[in-house]
């Protein structure tokens, strides 16, 4: 394997790190809320794809069958959004400031999403087929970019943008920061901020839904999907520093590179354990992780 | 303007108001003062609805908004400036100010009076929030409550932790808030000199229930004193 190559599967690690560490960015970085549950939404998203991709073999034309991956996108993140206001509404909202009871109530949660999965798709996993557009890969030299990891960082880009865009150029993301930062203060600066926190976790669960659809494009999904992709979602914030955006970025690029890297020179394994022996030593070091931002949490 | 009828302030099951009157005129500058723990940042945080209000009136225009939430209370012409300021420290200056923008849908821009009752402003309008000293955060947190044209801006202690020269600016930004924009003001205050220079009215706090009252004019400024201090 060329270095470029490496490189390249480290930087499509790390998309795929820092796209399913997004939501949980938002969700526990800045609300701080323990949502055990949140790697069930990106196996919603996951399965939605696959539910976008049957519905569109039954009722569309052959000629536009590779068009159901945009749609499957919308949809995921539309169903993740919606249980996402939901869940904030009627669960949530009421354990704001209750981090152990937060805790355990989504993690029921989860076990009833995963129950319900299995129920309504069975114990065998399923299966996505890559878009037309999205099979094969580009060769250069003795390199081969595969389309579906190029198509997932460029995902992963534009949900950063989105969430860039968002936050610093709207006026909703201002509304978010304010009553992340201080929330008494910015009910009396005239925002809602019940509202507000609602749309927030909602638009977390929103990016675990689309992180979902993209990771239906690597392999099978079963109710079980989530979990094996939250863990390293958790470490990325934790390590990038718990309410920085820029410190996820930087956490999913450390694990996912450090991952590939120690992977090449020794075994999967080994590589797992070195990776998370150099977050233990960083935390050591930076226990508020790589970046330190001062927001108040929500019970504040 | 702004009038309080038997409100009654609770900090869980501790009733700490019983029965508060007050009534702020249009177009004056009213202080309550008292000294520490009398509850009168209570009855500012009961005025804005972050402390329980479980009976009484609070009544703006003639409207009683006791029951409606801090945000629509906002929406209603009250401008809020709380005790050590809170300003947004992660957003910038420009930021701070626009959230004041909130009551008219975050829309419009920074009116220029802004910019004129506190001409240091837009000097650090890039800066964060909270990197501004203390004076420079005050001005910052009255000049956000003010983006929105309130009816009545309440302040909770503005010259606490401000220096001298600072307090003196702040002071004469209130009286023309007051005086040029027809602003009522209401100020919970305990530096009595600041309080005698600026008021048309005054209510003295004490163990929850106002034991003084009057034009600041009438008042005896010793009898004042002598009861803070007691």
């Amino acid at each position: 394997m060329t270095l470029v190559n490496t490189l390249f599967n480290g930087l499509s690690l790390s998309s795929i790190i820092l796209l399913t560490s997004l939501g949980l960015a938002i969700t526990f970085g800045l609300m701080r809320v323990i949502n055990m549950a949140h790697g069930e939404f990106l196996m919603i998203g996951a399965y939605m794809t696959y539910v976008v991709q049957e519905l569109f073999s039954k009722f569309f034309p052959e000629q536009i069958q590779s068009a159901y991956y945009f749609a499957a996108i919308i949809v995921s993140f539309a169903v993740t959004f919606a249980l996402g206001c939901i869940m904030e509404k009627f669960i949530v909202s009421r354990l704001y400031g209750r981090e152990i009871d937060s805790l355990l109530a989504t993690w029921g949660i989860s076990l009833i999403l995963q129950q319900a999965a299995r129920s309504i798709f069975g114990t065998q996993g399923v299966n996505v087929n890559a878009p037309s557009f999205l099979q094969g890969g580009l060769n250069i030299g003795s390199c081969t970019f595969s389309y579906n990891r190029m198509f997932i960082i460029g995902i992963t880009i534009f949900c950063m943008l989105i969430i860039w865009a968002v936050m610093y150029k709207m006026n909703f993301g201002r509304q978010m920061r304010a009553v992340m930062q201080n929330r008494p203060m910015a009910q009396c600066m005239g925002i809602n901020s019940k509202k507000v926190d609602m749309i927030t976790f909602a638009l977390g669960s929103g990016l675990a839904g689309i992180a979902g659809c993209s990771v239906a494009l690597l392999g099978s999904i079963d109710s079980t999907v989530g979990q094996s992709y939250i863990v390293n979602s958790f470490i990325a914030v934790v390590l990038g520093g718990v309410g920085s955006l820029t410190g996820t970025v930087l956490g999913s690029g450390i694990i996912g590179f450090a991952s590939i890297i120690f992977e090449k020179y020794t075994s999967s394994s080994i590589a797992k354990a070195v990776v998370l022996l150099i977050i233990i030593v960083v935390l050591q070091f930076r226990p508020n992780g790589l970046f330190t931002i001062r927001s108040r949490s929500l019970d504040e | 303007m702004l009038k309080i009828e038997g409100m009654d302030s609770c900090y869980g099951e501790s009733r700490v108001i019983p029965g508060l009157d007050m009534n702020i005129e249009k177009g004056k500058i009213v202080c309550l003062i008292g000294r520490n723990g009398v509850g009168k940042s209570t009855t500012l945080k009961s005025i804005m609805g972050l402390v329980k209000t479980p009976a009484g009136k609070i009544l703006l225009d003639g409207e009683d908004i006791i029951k409606i939430p801090t945000y629509d209370r906002v929406k209603k012409g009250i401008g809020y400036v709380p005790q050590g300021r809170d300003i947004f420290p992660q957003m910038t200056v420009m930021e701070n100010l626009e959230l004041g923008l909130q009551p008219l849908g975050g829309k419009g821009r920074i009116p220029d009076y802004i910019y004129e009752l506190f001409p240091i402003l837009p000097k650090f309008a890039k800066r964060k929030g909270g990197d501004l000293s203390g004076g420079q955060q005050q001005q910052l947190a009255i000049a956000r409550a003010l983006v929105a044209s309130p009816k009545i801006l309440i302040l909770d202690e503005p010259t606490e932790g401000i220096q001298p020269s600072v307090i003196q600016d702040i002071g004469r930004a209130i009286r023309k808030i007051n005086r040029e924009l027809g602003i009522t003001v209401l100020i919970v205050e305990q530096y009595l000199e600041f309080v005698l220079g600026i008021s048309d009215y005054i209510y003295l706090m004490k163990k929850g229930m106002i034991e003084l009252k009057g034009n600041t004019s009438e008042l005896q400024a010793e009898y004042v004193q002598q009861v803070m201090t007691e």
